[in-house]
C-alpha cells in the first residue's frame, strides 16, 4: 500500500459490520449487572413519576370538591417523596454510569495504545502521525458520550416503550396495531438514508483526520516553513483542509436532522389515522370503541413516540460511533508482521556473537535491498558497515533487532534465529542508537534512563560521563533536571545526539549498535569519547555506521556495502591493501587537500 | 479583551444566521405549544362532543403544524450548525495563522499535543455550543417564561408561589457552575496531557522499539489515561449533586400547584378550570428547570475551551516584523554581527561574536557540539531576536526588516531534517510551491539526489512518511538541501548538511555549489574540516564566543583549536597522499 499523506483519505480495508458492534458490547459486557439495576432503578423512577398526574387528577376530582386539604397534603407529600426518589435515581445514574462509560473509554482506548506498540515501523512510515493520534484520542473520545448516557438511556427508553405498549394492547388491540404501522414507515426512511448517512460520517472521520495530520506536522514542520516562509500556502492549504472538513460535517450531521423531524411526522400521522379510525369504529353501528377508551388511547400515542423520538437519537449517535469504532477497531486488528512465534522463547543472555546466512531483505515485495547476505561477527567484535548513502546500512543495523522480518536466509545471535525468541528479550539486550536522536520531553535525566529505568542517577551521570555529555548538562541551569520537550530544542543536534548515546549505554548491551551516532559531534569530542567507549565496547559486540572513517579506522572488521551485498571484507589495513572501493572511499576523503 | 469577548467577535459575523436561527426556533416554540393545543381540542370538542364534523379540519391542522415545525426545526438546525462551522473555521484559521506566526521560543516551551488539543478538543466544545446550547438555552428560557406570563394571567398569586423556585434555581446554577468550571479545565488539562503523551509515543516510537520499552510506555500511558479517567469522573461527580436538584425543583412546581392552587379554588379565589390550564403550561417549566444543570455544564465546558484556546492564541511573538512596517528588499547577501550576545533560560548561547562577510562569500563555522554555531544562524534568520549587539544584513539591522522578506531572501538546509508527508517533489519545492518539475529536478542534481529519487520505482512522485521516514540520513539531507537550493536564495545556510552523506558526495556537492549562478553567500557549519578547508572565512566557535576566525591556511598556521582539529582528522595522511599531492 503507498503512503498516506494529509490530504489522503484513508481507506478503509475492512468494513464495518455487527461483529464489530458485537466487539463494543464485549467492552459494555463486565458492567451488566451495574447497568441493569441502574436502569431498575431509572424504570421504577419513571414509572413512580407517571403516579404524579394521577394524584393530580385525584384532587380536582376528589379532594378539591370535598373540600379535603389533608388529602391534598397527604398527595403534595407523596410528590415529594416521588420526586426525592428519581433525584436519587438521576444521581445514582449520574454516578455509575459516567463511571462506567469512562470505564470502557478508558479500556478501549488503552487496547489501542497496547496494540500500537507491538506494530512495526512500517505502519507508523506510512500515514502521518497525526492520522494514528486521533484514533488513540479523539475517536476514542467521541464514544464517551454514547457510552455514558446513550446505552443506558437506550434500554430505559425500550422498556417504557415496552410497558406502554403494554398498556396500549390492553386499551385496543386493533389502535395498538394501527399505531405500530407507523415504525416500519419510520424503518423505510431510516433504511433510505443509511447508507449514505454512513458513507457521509465515513467521509467526515477522514477529513477530521486529515486535519489533525496536518496540524500536527504544521507544528512538528515549524522551522521549516518559517525559514521557507510558507506561512501562506500553508495557511491556504490548511483552510482547505477545513473547508472540506466543515463540508463534510454539514453534509453528515444533515442526514442526522432529518431524523427528527421525520419521527415527528410519522408519529402525528398515525396519530391522525388513529383519531379518524377511532371515530369511525365509535361511529359504526356495531360501537366496538368507546369515547373513554379512544381518549385514554391518545394520551399512550404521545407515551408511546417519545422513547421512539430518544432511540433515533441514539441511533443517530451510533451510527457517528460506528464510523470512529470501524477505524478503532481496524487499528487494532492491524497484524503485526513482527511478533514473537507461538512457541518463541526467550533469548537467554546474550554472548555476542552475530551471524547474518543467506539474509534476503526489501521493503517492498520484489525490491531486494539486500541480496543473499552472510557474514559472522564474533563475540565482543567491533564491525563497521561503510557504503554510499541508501546501499543498506541501516537495514542491516535494523534487521539485527529485528524490527523487519527478513524475506529469506536467518539471522542468528550466539547461534540462535533471532525469529525464534521473544522480541522484548531479544532487543533488551541490545543498545541501538539511531540516525535520528528522537527525545522525550521530560528531564535529561529521564531521557537518558529510559535506556535502563532502573538505573540508579550515579549509573545514569556515568554514562552521560562516557559519552562525554556531563559537561553541557552540568553547564544547564538545572543540570540534569532540566527539563526539554518532545522536539528537542534547547538541545543542539549534537547534544542530542549524546543523550541518545548515553541512553543506548545504560542499558549495557551486550550488543551495541551505532548508527551514525557521532555525525553531529565535533570530532575533539569524539576522540574523547572513543576513549571512553573503547573501554567500554570490551566484550561487546559492536556494529557503528559512520561517515567520518576515522571513527571507525580500528575497527576489527569493516564491511563496504553496496547494491544489495558485502562488496569488501576486512580490516582497515586490508582494506587499503586491496585498493578497492574502501580504498577509494578513504582517499576521498583527501581529495580536498588536493584543491 | 476577554476569552468571551474574543468569541463574541467571531460570532459577530454569523449575527444573521444566528438571529434567523433563533427566529426560527421561536416560531417552533411556539407551534410547539400549538400542537398539543389541538390535540386537546380533538379529544375535548371532536371525540368527547362528539362534534365529529370538525375532525377533518382540525386533523389537517395538526399534520400542517407537524409538518412546518418538522422542515423548521430541521432548517433551523442546518442554520445554526452552518455558523457554528463558521465559526469554528474562522477560529481555526486565526488560530492557525497565530501558530505560525509564533517564534520558536514559544515552540520550545510547548508540547505539540497540547496545541493540537486548542485545534481538536477545544474547538468541539464550541462548536457544540453554538450549535446546540445556545438555541437550547433560548428555546427552555422562551418557554419557561411563556409559561410563566400564561400563569400569571390566570392568577397572579399562583404565577408568584411558582416564581418562588427561581431564587433557588439561580442559587444551584451558581454554585454548580462555580464548581464544575475548575472541574472541566482539570478535564482538559487532562485531555492535553493524553493528547500530548500519545503524539509523542508515536513520533518516538523508533526508540521504543528499540529499547523494548512497550510495558513503560504502557504504564506511563496507563498513568495518563487514568488522570484522564479520574478527571472525568471527577466532574461528573460534580454534576452528580447538581442535576438531581434540578430535577427535584421541578416536580416542585407539581407540588405548588397541587398544594397552593388546590387551597385556592377551595378558597374559591381560581376555578378548577384555572387550575387545569396552569396544569397544561407546567410542561413548560418542567422540562428548562430538568435540562439547566446539563445546560450549566455544556456552557462552562465551553468557557473553559474558549479560554485555553484564547490563551494560546495570546500569547504574542517576540520576534515580529516592526509595526512600521519592516524594509522590503532583494538582498546582495552582506552579513555583519556586531557585538552580538544572546541569552535563553539565563543561559549565555552566544557571547560577544563579532564578524563581517561580504556578498558572495563562502564562511565555514565550526566548533564543538553545543558551542552556539547553530544559534548564529538562527539569530541571522531571525527566528531569534538579540540579547545585545545586532545583526545586519547589507547594513540593515534584521530588526528592521520584514520579516518574511528577510527569510525568503535566505535558504536553510537544517541540522534535523524535517520533512513532510508529501511527495519527494512536493517536499523539494516546499519553498517554492509553484515552479516546474524541471527546476526541481536541476535542484536535485545540485543536491546530488536526483540519481537516488530516479531509482525510487515512483521517482519524485514517492511519497516520503513524516519526518522522511523510509529514507536514509544522507537521502534526507539531500534532499533538504534541494530544497534550500531550490530558494534560489541570496544567503544560503548549511547546517550540518552533509554530516550523513560520504566523502564523494560531499565533494560533488561542494563542486556544484561553486556552480551557483547568482551571487551567493553561503555559510557551512560543519564537523568536517574537508567541509569548510575552502571557506573565505572560517569561524571556529567554542561555548557560545568566537575563538578564532581566519581562512584555513590562515588558521592552521595559528595552531589553535582549528589546527588541533584538523591535525585530528587528517594527521596520519597516507604517504600515497602526500606523493600525489607532490605530483599536483
Amino acid at each position: 500500500m503507498a503512503r498516506n499523506r494529509y490530504d489522503m483519505d484513508e481507506v478503509l480495508e475492512d468494513s464495518f459490520d455487527f461483529g464489530q458492534l458485537k466487539r463494543l458490547a464485549g467492552y459494555i459486557f463486565p458492567y451488566k449487572k451495574r447497568m441493569a439495576a441502574i436502569i431498575a432503578l431509572m424504570l421504577t423512577s419513571s414509572a413512580l413519576t407517571m403516579a404524579i398526574p394521577i394524584f393530580l387528577q385525584s384532587i380536582m376530582d376528589k379532594s378539591i370538591p370535598e373540600r379535603d386539604m389533608k388529602s391534598i397534603w397527604i398527595y403534595s407529600g407523596l410528590t415529594l417523596l416521588i420526586a426525592l426518589y428519581s433525584g436519587f435515581a438521576l444521581r445514582m445514574k449520574i454516578k455509575t454510569m459516567s463511571v462506567i462509560g469512562q470505564n470502557i473509554v478508558h479500556d478501549i482506548r488503552r487496547d489501542i495504545f497496547k496494540h500500537l506498540q507491538e506494530l512495526p515501523f512500517s505502519y507508523y512510515d506510512d500515514r502521518p502521525h497525526g492520522k494514528i493520534q486521533v484514533r488513540v484520542v479523539n475517536y476514542v473520545n467521541s464514544l464517551s458520550d454514547l457510552l455514558s448516557n446513550g446505552i443506558i438511556n437506550t434500554f430505559t427508553d425500550l422498556c417504557n416503550l415496552i410497558f406502554i405498549l403494554v398498556f396500549m394492547f390492553v386499551l385496543d388491540v386493533r389502535l395498538t396495531l394501527v399505531c405500530l404501522c407507523g415504525l416500519p414507515i419510520l424503518g423505510l426512511v431510516i433504511v433510505f438514508i443509511k447508507k449514505r448517512q454512513r458513507r457521509a460520517w465515513q467521509i467526515q472521520s477522514n477529513k477530521q483526520s486529515n486535519l489533525n495530520a496536518y496540524i500536527a506536522e504544521s507544528i512538528n514542520g515549524i522551522r521549516v516553513t518559517q525559514s521557507f516562509v510558507r506561512e501562506q500556502e500553508n495557511t491556504g492549504i490548511f483552510n482547505k483542509l477545513s473547508a472540506n472538513y466543515r463540508k463534510s460535517w454539514m453534509r453528515a450531521v444533515t442526514y442526522n436532522f432529518t431524523m427528527g423531524p421525520s419521527v415527528d411526522i410519522i408519529s402525528t400521522l398515525t396519530t391522525a389515522f388513529i383519531y379518524v379510525l377511532g371515530v369511525k369504529m365509535i361511529l359504526a353501528p356495531e360501537m366496538t370503541l368507546t369515547v373513554g377508551v379512544l381518549v385514554a388511547f391518545t394520551a399512550y400515542i404521545g407515551r408511546f413516540w417519545a422513547p421512539i423520538n430518544t432511540l433515533a437519537g441514539f441511533y443517530n449517535s451510533l451510527l457517528t460511533a460506528i464510523s470512529y469504532l470501524e477505524r478503532i477497531f481496524e487499528t487494532i486488528d492491524e497484524p503485526v508482521k513482527v511478533k514473537d512465534v507461538p512457541d518463541a522463547i526467550p533469548m537467554p543472555p546474550v554472548k555476542g556473537e552475530v551471524e547474518f546466512r543467506h539474509v534476503t531483505f526489501g521493503y517492498e515485495p520484489g525490491q531486494k535491498i539486500l541480496d543473499d547476505i552472510s557474514f559472522t561477527a564474533k563475540e565482543g567484535e567491533t564491525y563497521a558497515i561503510v557504503g554510499p548513502t541508501g546501499a543498506g546500512k541501516t537495514t542491516i543495523v535494523n534487521l539485527i533487532s529485528r524490527f523487519y522480518n527478513v524475506d529469506s536466509g536467518e539471522i542468528l545471535i550466539d547461534g540462535m534465529d533471532i525469529s525464534k525468541v521473544t522480541l522484548h528479550s531479544l532487543r533488551t539486550q541490545m543498545g541501538i542508537m539511531m540516525q535520528d536522536s528522537f527525545i522525550f520531553s521530560g528531564t535529561i535525566m529521564d531521557n537518558i534512563r529510559y535506556g535502563n529505568r532502573d538505573a540508579t542517577d550515579e549509573e545514569v551521570i556515568r554514562a552521560a560521563k562516557t559519552v562525554c555529555a556531563h559537561d553541557f548538562i552540568m553547564e544547564m541551569e538545572q543540570g540534569y533536571e532540566t527539563e526539554v520537550n518532545e522536539r528537542g530544542s534547547r538541545l543542539s543536534a549534537g547534544q542530542r545526539q549524546l543523550i541518545s548515546f548515553a541512553r543506548a549505554l545504560l542499558a549495557d548491551p551486550k550488543i551495541l549498535i551505532l548508527d551514525e551516532a557521532t555525525s553531529s559531534i565535533d570530532t575533539e569530542t569524539e576522540i574523547v569519547l572513543q576513549k571512553g567507549l573503547d573501554e567500554l565496547l570490551q566484550g561487546r559486540t559492536s556494529f557503528i555506521i559512520a561517515h567520518r572513517l576515522s571513527t571507525i579506522k580500528n575497527a576489527d572488521c569493516i564491511m563496504y556495502v553496496d547494491k544489495g551485498g558485502i562488496l569488501e571484507k576486512g580490516n582497515h589495513e586490508e582494506l587499503l591493501e586491496k585498493k578497492g572501493e574502501y580504498y577509494n572511499l578513504y582517499m576521498s576523503q583527501y581529495d580536498f587537500l588536493r584543491g | 479583551m476577554t476569552p468571551m469577548k474574543w468569541f463574541l467577535s467571531f460570532l459577530k459575523k454569523y449575527r444573521w444566521l444566528m438571529i434567523l436561527g433563533l427566529c426560527m426556533t421561536t416560531v417552533v416554540s411556539v407551534l410547539s405549544v400549538v400542537n398539543p393545543y389541538l390535540s386537546g381540542q380533538i379529544v375535548d370538542k371532536v371525540i368527547e362532543g362528539q362534534n365529529y364534523d370538525l375532525l377533518f379540519p382540525m386533523i389537517g391542522c395538526l399534520l400542517l403544524v407537524t409538518v412546518v415545525m418538522g422542515i423548521l426545526r430541521f432548517l433551523f438546525q442546518v442554520v445554526l450548525e452552518t455558523a457554528s462551522q463558521g465559526v469554528l473555521y474562522d477560529m481555526r484559521d486565526k488560530v492557525y495563522r497565530k501558530l505560525l506566526e509564533e517564534d520558536f521560543a514559544f515552540y520550545n516551551k510547548k508540547r505539540t499535543g497540547d496545541l493540537m488539543s486548542r485545534q481538536t478538543g477545544d474547538m468541539d466544545a464550541i462548536r457544540h455550543f453554538v450549535a446546540y446550547v445556545i438555541y437550547v438555552v433560548y428555546q427552555s428560557v422562551l418557554m419557561f417564561i411563556f409559561a410563566l406570563i400564561m400563569i400569571f394571567t390566570v392568577n397572579t398569586k399562583l404565577a408568584l408561589a411558582m416564581v418562588l423556585v427561581l431564587p433557588f434555581t439561580a442559587f444551584t446554577t451558581y454554585l454548580q457552575s462555580k464548581e464544575v468550571h475548575p472541574a472541566f479545565k482539570r478535564n482538559r488539562d487532562c485531555f492535553s496531557s493524553l493528547n500530548a503523551f500519545v503524539q509523542e509515543n508515536v513520533s518516538g516510537n523508533r526508540v521504543v522499539r528499540a529499547f523494548s520499552k512497550e510495558d513503560y510506555e504502557m504504564e506511563k500511558f496507563g498513568v495518563e489515561n487514568d488522570k484522564f479517567r479520574a478527571a472525568q469522573v471527577d466532574a461528573s461527580k460534580i454534576w452528580m449533586k447538581y442535576v438531581p436538584v434540578f430535577e427535584v425543583l421541578s416536580y416542585v412546581l407539581n407540588i405548588i400547584l397541587m398544594l397552593y392552587g388546590g387551597y385556592m379554588v377551595i378558597k374559591g379565589e381560581i376555578t378548577l378550570g384555572q387550575m387545569v390550564t396552569v396544569n397544561g403550561y407546567l410542561w413548560m417549566l418542567n422540562n428548562p428547570l430538568r435540562q439547566a444543570g446539563w445546560l450549566v455544564n455544556d456552557i462552562s465546558n465551553f468557557a473553559t475551551s474558549v479560554e485555553k484556546i484564547y490563551n494560546t492564541y495570546m500569547e504574542e511573538p517576540n520576534v515580529k516584523t516592526p509595526v512600521s512596517g519592516g524594509v522590503k528588499k532583494q538582498l546582495q547577501g552582506g552579513v555583519e554581527f556586531k557585538n552580538v550576545s544572546y541569552r535563553a533560560d539565563d543561559e549565555d548561547i552566544i557571547i560577544d561574536v563579532n564578524f563581517k562577510v561580504e556578498p558572495g562569500q563562502t564562511v565555514g563555522i565550526i566548533g564543538s557540539t553545543g558551542s552556539g554555531k547553530s544559534t548564529i544562524m538562527n539569530l541571522l534568520c531571525r527566528f531569534y531576536d538579540t540579547t545585545d549587539g545586532e545583526v545586519l544584513v547589507d547594513g540593515i539591522n534584521v530588526r528592521d526588516m520584514d520579516l518574511y522578506n528577510l527569510r525568503d531572501n535566505i535558504g536553510m538546509a537544517m541540522q534535523d531534517v524535517f520533512l513532510f508527508s508529501d511527495t519527494i517533489e512536493g517536499n523539494i519545492a516546499y519553498g517554492r510551491p509553484d515552479c516546474s518539475f524541471e527546476e526541481v529536478k536541476k535542484a536535485a542534481i545540485m543536491a546530488d539526489a536526483n540519481h537516488f529519487i530516479s531509482s525510487l520505482p515512483e521517482g519524485y512522485d514517492t511519497i516520503v512518511g513524516e519526518r522522511g521516514v523510509g529514507l536514509s540520513g544522507g537521502q534526507k539531507q539531500r534532499i533538504s538541501l534541494a530544497r534550500a537550493l531550490l530558494k534560489d536564495p541570496s544567503i544560503l545556510i548549511l547546517d550540518d548538511t552533509t554530516s550523513a552523506v560520504d566523502m564523494e558526495t560531499e565533494s560533488y556537492i561542494q563542486s556544484q555549489l561553486k556552480k551557483i549562478q547568482k551571487e551567493c553567500t553561503i555559510f557551512i557549519i560543519a564537523y568536517r574540516i574537508s567541509s569548510i578547508k575552502d571557506a573565505d572565512l572560517i569561524l571556529v566557535m567554542d561555548n557560545g564566543r568566537i575563538i578564532e576566525q581566519g581562512t584555513h591556511e590562515q588558521l592552521v598556521r595559528a595552531g589553535g583549536y582549528y589546527a588541533t582539529a584538523f591535525k585530528n582528522q587528517y594527521g596520519e595522511i597516507p604517504q600515497e597522499i602526500l606523493e600525489r599531492k607532490g605530483e599536483i
